[in-house]
Protein backbone atom coordinates (compact mmCIF):
# COMPACT_ATOMS: atom_id res chain seq x y z
CA UNK A 1 0.00 0.00 0.00
CA UNK A 2 1.58 3.29 -0.82
CA UNK A 3 1.89 6.21 1.87
CA UNK A 4 2.56 9.57 1.20
CA UNK A 5 1.67 12.91 3.01
CA UNK A 6 -0.88 14.12 -0.19
CA UNK A 7 -1.82 10.62 -1.96
CA UNK A 8 -3.42 11.34 -5.46
CA UNK A 9 -7.45 9.86 -5.14
CA UNK A 10 -7.40 5.98 -6.03
CA UNK A 11 -7.26 5.55 -9.83
CA UNK A 12 -11.30 3.50 -9.34
CA UNK A 13 -12.79 5.81 -10.68
CA UNK A 14 -12.14 5.35 -14.09
CA UNK A 15 -13.93 2.76 -13.42
CA UNK A 16 -17.44 4.37 -13.39
CA UNK A 17 -17.28 6.57 -16.57
CA UNK A 18 -20.31 5.14 -18.07
CA UNK A 19 -22.25 4.40 -14.87
CA UNK A 20 -25.01 6.72 -14.97
CA UNK A 21 -26.00 5.14 -18.67
CA UNK A 22 -25.17 1.38 -17.47
CA UNK A 23 -25.66 0.89 -13.41
CA UNK A 24 -24.11 -2.81 -14.16
CA UNK A 25 -20.48 -1.53 -15.71
CA UNK A 26 -18.73 -0.62 -12.56
CA UNK A 27 -17.68 -2.95 -9.90
CA UNK A 28 -20.01 -3.90 -7.33
CA UNK A 29 -18.85 -2.46 -3.27
CA UNK A 30 -16.24 -4.25 -1.59
CA UNK A 31 -18.05 -6.34 0.97
CA UNK A 32 -17.77 -5.43 4.26
CA UNK A 33 -14.27 -6.32 6.25
CA UNK A 34 -14.53 -8.89 8.89
CA UNK A 35 -11.89 -9.95 11.33
CA UNK A 36 -8.90 -7.27 11.53
CA UNK A 37 -7.92 -3.98 9.24
CA UNK A 38 -5.34 -1.63 8.83
CA UNK A 39 -6.38 1.67 8.93
CA UNK A 40 -3.72 4.77 8.78
CA UNK A 41 -0.56 2.32 10.15
CA UNK A 42 -2.47 0.53 12.89
CA UNK A 43 -4.31 -2.67 13.37
CA UNK A 44 -8.32 -2.54 14.17
CA UNK A 45 -10.72 -4.78 15.08
CA UNK A 46 -14.65 -5.70 13.53
CA UNK A 47 -15.65 -7.94 16.84
CA UNK A 48 -15.66 -4.98 19.43
CA UNK A 49 -15.95 -6.71 22.77
CA UNK A 50 -14.69 -5.47 26.16
CA UNK A 51 -10.99 -7.46 26.79
CA UNK A 52 -10.80 -9.94 30.36
CA UNK A 53 -8.49 -8.35 32.69
CA UNK A 54 -6.50 -11.36 32.45
CA UNK A 55 -5.76 -10.70 28.59
CA UNK A 56 -4.41 -7.00 29.55
CA UNK A 57 -2.33 -9.07 32.26
CA UNK A 58 -4.52 -7.30 35.72
CA UNK A 59 -5.17 -9.67 38.41
CA UNK A 60 -9.30 -10.15 38.40
CA UNK A 61 -10.16 -9.31 42.47
CA UNK A 62 -14.06 -9.97 41.80
CA UNK A 63 -14.97 -13.33 41.70
CA UNK A 64 -16.07 -14.39 38.14
CA UNK A 65 -18.90 -16.23 36.71
CA UNK A 66 -21.89 -15.67 34.84
CA UNK A 67 -23.95 -14.06 37.40
CA UNK A 68 -21.80 -11.18 39.02
CA UNK A 69 -23.84 -9.21 41.51
CA UNK A 70 -22.47 -6.21 40.33
CA UNK A 71 -23.05 -3.45 43.80
CA UNK A 72 -21.98 -6.12 45.71
CA UNK A 73 -18.99 -6.39 44.06
CA UNK A 74 -18.48 -2.64 43.84
CA UNK A 75 -19.21 -1.68 46.97
CA UNK A 76 -16.23 -4.13 48.15
CA UNK A 77 -13.76 -3.10 46.40
CA UNK A 78 -14.56 0.49 47.14
CA UNK A 79 -14.12 -0.71 50.97
CA UNK A 80 -10.74 -2.36 50.31
CA UNK A 81 -9.96 0.68 48.26
CA UNK A 82 -9.96 2.84 51.45
CA UNK A 83 -8.57 0.30 53.36
CA UNK A 84 -5.35 0.48 51.31
CA UNK A 85 -5.15 3.89 50.90
CA UNK A 86 -4.87 4.10 54.66
CA UNK A 87 -2.43 1.63 54.28
CA UNK A 88 -0.79 3.76 52.13
CA UNK A 89 -0.50 6.28 55.05
CA UNK A 90 0.38 4.04 57.43
CA UNK A 91 3.70 2.40 55.56
CA UNK A 92 4.62 6.20 54.25
CA UNK A 93 4.70 6.85 58.12
CA UNK A 94 6.66 3.89 59.17
CA UNK A 95 8.28 2.31 56.41
CA UNK A 96 8.80 4.53 53.52
CA UNK A 97 10.57 2.84 51.31
CA UNK A 98 7.97 0.11 50.62
CA UNK A 99 5.62 2.65 49.14
CA UNK A 100 5.65 1.03 45.42
CA UNK A 101 3.80 -2.54 46.50
CA UNK A 102 0.64 -0.68 48.39
CA UNK A 103 0.72 2.27 45.24
CA UNK A 104 0.25 -0.77 42.92
CA UNK A 105 -1.95 -2.64 45.26
CA UNK A 106 -4.36 0.17 44.64
CA UNK A 107 -3.83 0.70 40.92
CA UNK A 108 -5.24 -2.57 41.01
CA UNK A 109 -7.75 -1.63 42.52
CA UNK A 110 -9.19 1.12 40.42
CA UNK A 111 -8.40 -1.53 37.05
CA UNK A 112 -10.64 -3.74 39.00
CA UNK A 113 -13.44 -0.79 39.38
CA UNK A 114 -12.94 0.57 35.96
CA UNK A 115 -13.01 -3.12 34.31
CA UNK A 116 -16.35 -3.31 36.32
CA UNK A 117 -18.03 -0.44 35.62
CA UNK A 118 -17.27 -1.14 31.35
CA UNK A 119 -18.69 -4.77 31.89
CA UNK A 120 -21.81 -2.92 33.02
CA UNK A 121 -22.35 -1.36 29.69
CA UNK A 122 -24.01 -4.21 27.52
CA UNK A 123 -26.15 -4.89 30.40
CA UNK A 124 -26.95 -1.17 30.48
CA UNK A 125 -27.21 -1.52 26.29
CA UNK A 126 -30.03 -4.13 26.13
CA UNK A 127 -31.91 -2.47 29.06
CA UNK A 128 -32.11 0.37 26.90
CA UNK A 129 -32.65 -1.46 23.85
CA UNK A 130 -36.09 -3.03 26.32
CA UNK A 131 -37.27 -0.03 27.25
CA UNK A 132 -37.14 1.44 23.72
CA UNK A 133 -39.53 -1.15 22.22
CA UNK A 134 -41.53 -1.25 25.24
CA UNK A 135 -41.89 2.44 24.05
CA UNK A 136 -42.30 1.65 20.51
CA UNK A 137 -44.99 -1.02 21.17
CA UNK A 138 -47.15 1.35 23.18
CA UNK A 139 -47.14 4.16 21.21
CA UNK A 140 -48.06 1.61 18.20
CA UNK A 141 -51.05 0.71 20.03
CA UNK A 142 -52.10 3.86 20.84
CA UNK A 143 -52.27 4.65 16.77
CA UNK A 144 -53.84 1.63 16.34
CA UNK A 145 -56.47 2.84 19.12
CA UNK A 146 -56.72 6.30 17.57
CA UNK A 147 -57.40 4.88 13.83
CA UNK A 148 -60.15 2.48 15.34
CA UNK A 149 -61.86 5.18 16.98
CA UNK A 150 -61.80 7.52 13.76
CA UNK A 151 -62.89 5.45 11.70
CA UNK A 152 -65.70 4.19 13.78
CA UNK A 153 -66.87 7.84 14.54
CA UNK A 154 -66.31 8.20 10.60
CA UNK A 155 -68.75 4.92 9.80
CA UNK A 156 -71.42 6.49 12.81
CA UNK A 157 -71.54 10.27 11.17
CA UNK A 158 -71.78 8.77 7.67
CA UNK A 159 -74.85 6.36 8.50
CA UNK A 160 -76.73 9.11 10.56
CA UNK A 161 -75.98 11.63 7.65
CA UNK A 162 -77.29 8.74 5.36
CA UNK A 163 -80.26 8.26 7.31
CA UNK A 164 -81.25 11.86 7.81
CA UNK B 1 -25.46 11.72 32.49
CA UNK B 2 -26.19 7.80 32.81
CA UNK B 3 -25.69 6.96 36.34
CA UNK B 4 -22.51 4.04 35.00
CA UNK B 5 -21.01 7.64 33.47
CA UNK B 6 -21.25 9.05 36.90
CA UNK B 7 -20.36 5.90 38.79
CA UNK B 8 -16.72 6.34 36.09
CA UNK B 9 -16.43 10.02 37.07
CA UNK B 10 -17.08 9.51 40.82
CA UNK B 11 -14.03 6.73 40.89
CA UNK B 12 -11.30 9.18 38.58
CA UNK B 13 -12.09 12.02 41.33
CA UNK B 14 -11.43 9.39 44.30
CA UNK B 15 -8.36 9.11 42.57
CA UNK B 16 -7.89 12.37 42.24
CA UNK B 17 -8.40 13.39 46.00
CA UNK B 18 -6.53 10.28 46.89
CA UNK B 19 -2.75 11.20 44.95
CA UNK B 20 -3.55 15.05 45.47
CA UNK B 21 -4.02 14.19 49.17
CA UNK B 22 -0.22 11.94 49.36
CA UNK B 23 1.32 15.30 47.52
CA UNK B 24 0.10 17.70 49.48
CA UNK B 25 1.18 15.93 52.25
CA UNK B 26 4.57 15.32 51.05
CA UNK B 27 5.23 18.96 49.81
CA UNK B 28 4.18 20.16 53.35
CA UNK B 29 5.41 17.66 55.84
CA UNK B 30 8.06 18.58 57.74
CA UNK B 31 11.56 17.13 57.34
CA UNK B 32 12.39 14.20 59.68
CA UNK B 33 15.78 14.25 62.04
CA UNK B 34 18.16 11.86 60.77
CA UNK B 35 20.47 11.57 64.06
CA UNK B 36 19.90 13.41 67.15
CA UNK B 37 23.31 14.83 66.20
CA UNK B 38 22.45 17.50 63.87
CA UNK B 39 21.22 20.76 64.66
CA UNK B 40 17.46 21.72 64.63
CA UNK B 41 16.76 24.09 61.46
CA UNK B 42 15.83 27.51 62.23
CA UNK B 43 11.96 28.52 62.60
CA UNK B 44 10.84 29.92 59.45
CA UNK B 45 11.34 33.80 59.70
CA UNK B 46 7.75 34.58 59.10
CA UNK B 47 4.28 32.17 58.72
CA UNK B 48 2.17 34.61 56.69
CA UNK B 49 5.02 34.77 53.87
CA UNK B 50 4.53 31.40 53.29
CA UNK B 51 0.91 30.97 51.91
CA UNK B 52 0.98 27.20 51.91
CA UNK B 53 1.47 26.70 55.51
CA UNK B 54 -0.80 29.84 56.08
CA UNK B 55 -3.44 28.97 53.80
CA UNK B 56 -4.41 26.16 55.95
CA UNK B 57 -2.37 24.89 58.80
CA UNK B 58 0.00 21.75 58.36
CA UNK B 59 -2.81 19.90 60.80
CA UNK B 60 -5.88 21.19 59.22
CA UNK B 61 -5.51 20.62 55.30
CA UNK B 62 -4.99 16.52 55.98
CA UNK B 63 -8.76 16.65 57.64
CA UNK B 64 -9.97 19.07 54.79
CA UNK B 65 -8.54 16.10 52.34
CA UNK B 66 -9.41 12.96 54.13
CA UNK B 67 -12.99 14.46 54.64
CA UNK B 68 -13.22 15.10 51.17
CA UNK B 69 -11.82 11.47 50.16
CA UNK B 70 -14.50 9.86 52.59
CA UNK B 71 -16.99 12.05 51.33
CA UNK B 72 -16.54 11.13 47.85
CA UNK B 73 -16.62 7.24 48.55
CA UNK B 74 -19.80 7.88 50.35
CA UNK B 75 -21.16 9.36 46.77
CA UNK B 76 -19.57 6.35 45.33
CA UNK B 77 -21.29 3.87 47.61
CA UNK B 78 -24.98 6.12 47.32
CA UNK B 79 -24.75 5.64 43.19
CA UNK B 80 -23.89 2.32 43.87
CA UNK B 81 -27.33 2.37 45.63
CA UNK B 82 -29.16 4.03 42.90
CA UNK B 83 -28.27 1.46 40.27
CA UNK B 84 -30.92 -0.54 39.14
CA UNK B 85 -31.30 -4.27 40.13
CA UNK B 86 -30.41 -6.57 37.67
CA UNK B 87 -32.76 -8.69 36.62
CA UNK B 88 -31.33 -11.86 35.80
CA UNK B 89 -28.57 -12.67 33.19
CA UNK B 90 -27.77 -12.15 29.61
CA UNK B 91 -29.88 -14.75 28.63
CA UNK B 92 -33.53 -13.75 30.37
CA UNK B 93 -32.94 -10.17 29.25
CA UNK B 94 -32.10 -11.54 25.29
CA UNK B 95 -35.15 -13.57 25.86
CA UNK B 96 -37.36 -10.40 27.10
CA UNK B 97 -36.03 -8.81 23.94
CA UNK B 98 -36.75 -11.37 21.57
CA UNK B 99 -40.07 -11.89 22.84
CA UNK B 100 -41.12 -8.10 23.02
CA UNK B 101 -39.73 -7.46 19.37
CA UNK B 102 -42.32 -10.20 18.47
CA UNK B 103 -44.83 -8.10 19.82
CA UNK B 104 -43.99 -5.57 18.13
CA UNK B 105 -43.88 -6.99 14.95
CA UNK B 106 -47.63 -8.15 15.54
CA UNK B 107 -48.50 -4.47 16.76
CA UNK B 108 -46.69 -3.43 13.99
CA UNK B 109 -49.08 -5.67 11.42
CA UNK B 110 -51.86 -4.36 13.22
CA UNK B 111 -51.18 -0.86 12.42
CA UNK B 112 -50.46 -1.53 8.94
CA UNK B 113 -53.96 -3.18 8.37
CA UNK B 114 -55.53 -0.97 10.30
CA UNK B 115 -53.90 1.85 7.90
CA UNK B 116 -54.25 0.50 4.61
CA UNK B 117 -58.34 -0.34 6.11
CA UNK B 118 -58.22 3.26 6.93
CA UNK B 119 -57.01 4.77 3.56
CA UNK B 120 -59.86 2.68 1.55
CA UNK B 121 -62.07 4.02 3.88
CA UNK B 122 -61.05 7.50 2.85
CA UNK B 123 -60.69 7.17 -0.95
CA UNK B 124 -64.35 5.84 -0.68
CA UNK B 125 -65.57 8.47 1.41
CA UNK B 126 -63.96 11.03 -0.88
CA UNK B 127 -65.39 9.48 -3.61
CA UNK B 128 -68.86 9.49 -2.36
CA UNK B 129 -68.19 13.27 -1.70
CA UNK B 130 -67.45 13.74 -5.13
CA UNK B 131 -70.37 12.06 -6.48
CA UNK B 132 -72.31 13.76 -3.95
CA UNK B 133 -71.11 17.39 -5.16
CA UNK B 134 -71.56 16.40 -9.11
CA UNK B 135 -75.02 15.61 -8.14
CA UNK B 136 -75.27 18.46 -6.12
CA UNK B 137 -74.04 20.45 -9.56
CA UNK B 138 -75.90 18.83 -12.20
CA UNK B 139 -79.42 19.76 -9.91
CA UNK B 140 -78.42 23.03 -9.33
CA UNK B 141 -80.46 24.87 -11.74
CA UNK B 142 -78.70 27.92 -13.57
CA UNK B 143 -79.59 31.12 -12.75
Amino acid sequence: MATATYPPPPPYYRLYKDYLQNPKSAPEPPPPIEGTYVCFGSNYTTDDVLPTLEEQGVRQLYPKGPNIDFKKELRSLNRELQLHILELADVLVERPSQYARRVEEISLIFKNLHHLLNSLRPHQARATLFHILELQIQRRKQVVEDIKRSRSSMMRTAITEYLS
Amino acid sequence: MDIISQLQEQVNTIAALAFNTFGTLQRDAHPVKLSPNYPDPPPPSNPTEDPATAAGNVSEQPKLMTAALVKAAKQFDALVAALPPAEGGEEVQLKRIAELQAENDAVGQELQRQLEAAEKELKEVQELFGQATDNCLNLKRPD
